[in-house]
Order: structure tokens, then C-alpha cells, then sequence
């Protein structure tokens, strides 16, 4: 009988110290999750405050930027026409040059073997006399 | 005192209770260390959420800049503002 009593009292002792054991163990790990999604909650209140400012900083940016990307092109049409108003023109001749081939004066062998050499250059000036020069030799008289 | 005398009967069920509460006690331990586990893979899970929030939370630190942004691209339009009226003072002035 008194070993029964004694078996029975270890077994109630060792019940109890294994349920303190355990529930010790499993309170500290609660404790430490407990601490951690608390850490949780303060980073997602911080996330859920930064997000809180794109929306309207976005829209605020949105609206301001169609307003400028509106403007620019009545801007650069200004400056444009100012450009255009203030830029100066060459001034036209009074008596227009006569058209010349843009290929140049064509060069004669002929002529040259005669001592005849136009200068086309002043051709402006034909109406002025002795406007061909003559290096002629033989006496040619100057056209 | 009294000397508590146990028959045969009593005698095996107490035994028996005493097994019976051994197979208890096993038992709540066996239930208890799957407790601790499964309490363990919580912590580590959360330790992982807590870790991916942090990142999150680096990620959308730098939105305290879109107020500062908006309040550029006001100063740009107010600047733009200030250039259309110079064009068309400079511009009336040419055409006249």
C-alpha cells in the first residue's frame, strides 16, 4: 500500500512539473511572437502612413504637369514668332544682278589663241568701255 | 491510526489507475512537445514577416519626397507662367 501511495504522488509530481515545464516553454515562445507582430503592426502603421502620401502627391504632380506640358507650345510659338519678327533680312539690290550660269564661264581655246581673255567676272560693268582686256600681240583692237 | 486494509480488487485498480494516469501523462506530453512545434514554426514564420515588412517599409520610405516633387513642378509652372507673360511683353513690343 505505501508503494502505491508513493507511485501515485511521483506520478501527480511529474504531471504537474511536465505541465509547468510545457506551458512555461510554450508562454515564453507566445511572448516572443507577441513581441514580434507587435513590431509587425508598427511597420505596416508606418507603410500604411508613407502610402498614404502617393496618391496625392501623384495626382497633385499629374494635374500640374498637364498644365505646364499644355503651356510649352504656346511658349515656344512666342519665342518662335519673335525670332521670326526680329531676325534681319538681307536687303535686295535695287537693280538685280542678270542671271549667271552656275557652272561658270565656259573657257574657249579660241579666243585664247588670239589673246582674247573675257573677264566674265565684272560682266556687271559691260556697259563701261574697255571692259575686255586684249593682251593680243598683234595689234587686235579691244572688243 | 488506522492500518487501511486493501483487498485484491482495490488493490488492481489502483494499479491500473496508476497505468492508466502513466499513458495520461505520456500522452500530454506527446501533445504538449507538438504544441511547442507547431509554436516554433509560428515564430519563425513571423520572424520572416516581420523581415519582408521591414524591406517594405525601406521601400516606401523615400514617398515623404512626392510632396516635394509636386511642390518643383508647381515652382516649374509658376516659372512658365512668368515666361509667357515675358514672351508676350517681348512680343507686343516687336510687332509694334
Amino acid at each position: 500500500m505505501t508503494v502505491l501511495v508513493v507511485l501515485t504522488v511521483i506520478e501527480i509530481v511529474v504531471l504537474i512539473a511536465a505541465l509547468a515545464f510545457y506551458l512555461f516553454w510554450v508562454g515564453t515562445l507566445l511572448a516572443r511572437i507577441a513581441v514580434n507582430l507587435e513590431e509587425c503592426a508598427e511597420i505596416i502603421r508606418g507603410i500604411v502612413a508613407d502610402a498614404a502620401l502617393i496618391g496625392p502627391g501623384v495626382e497633385h504632380i499629374n494635374e500640374t504637369g498637364g498644365v505646364v506640358a499644355g503651356a510649352l507650345p504656346l511658349l515656344y510659338g512666342m519665342a518662335e514668332e519673335i525670332v521670326t519678327d526680329v531676325t534681319p533680312r538681307p536687303e535686295q539690290p535695287a537693280e538685280p544682278e542678270p542671271a549667271r550660269p552656275a557652272s561658270g564661264t565656259r573657257r574657249s581655246r579660241l579666243l585664247h589663241a588670239v589673246g582674247f581673255s573675257p573677264d566674265l567676272s565684272r560682266t556687271s560693268r559691260a556697259a563701261s568701255p574697255g571692259h575686255s582686256r586684249c593682251t593680243c600681240p598683234v595689234g587686235l583692237p579691244p572688243s | 491510526m488506522h492500518d487501511l486494509a486493501m483487498n485484491s480488487t482495490e488493490h488492481t485498480l489502483w494499479v491500473w489507475a496508476l497505468i492508466v494516469g502513466l499513458i495520461v501523462l505520456v500522452a500530454v506530453a506527446a501533445l504538449l512537445s507538438l504544441l511547442i512545434y507547431l509554436v516554433q514554426i509560428i515564430d519563425r514564420r513571423v520572424v520572416t514577416v516581420r523581415d519582408t515588412l521591414k524591406a517594405a517599409k525601406a521601400n516606401t520610405a523615400d514617398t515623404v519626397l512626392i510632396p516635394q516633387v509636386a511642390t518643383g513642378v508647381d515652382a516649374v509652372l509658376a516659372e512658365g507662367l512668368q515666361h509667357h507673360l515675358f514672351l508676350g511683353r517681348v512680343l507686343g513690343k516687336v510687332k509694334s
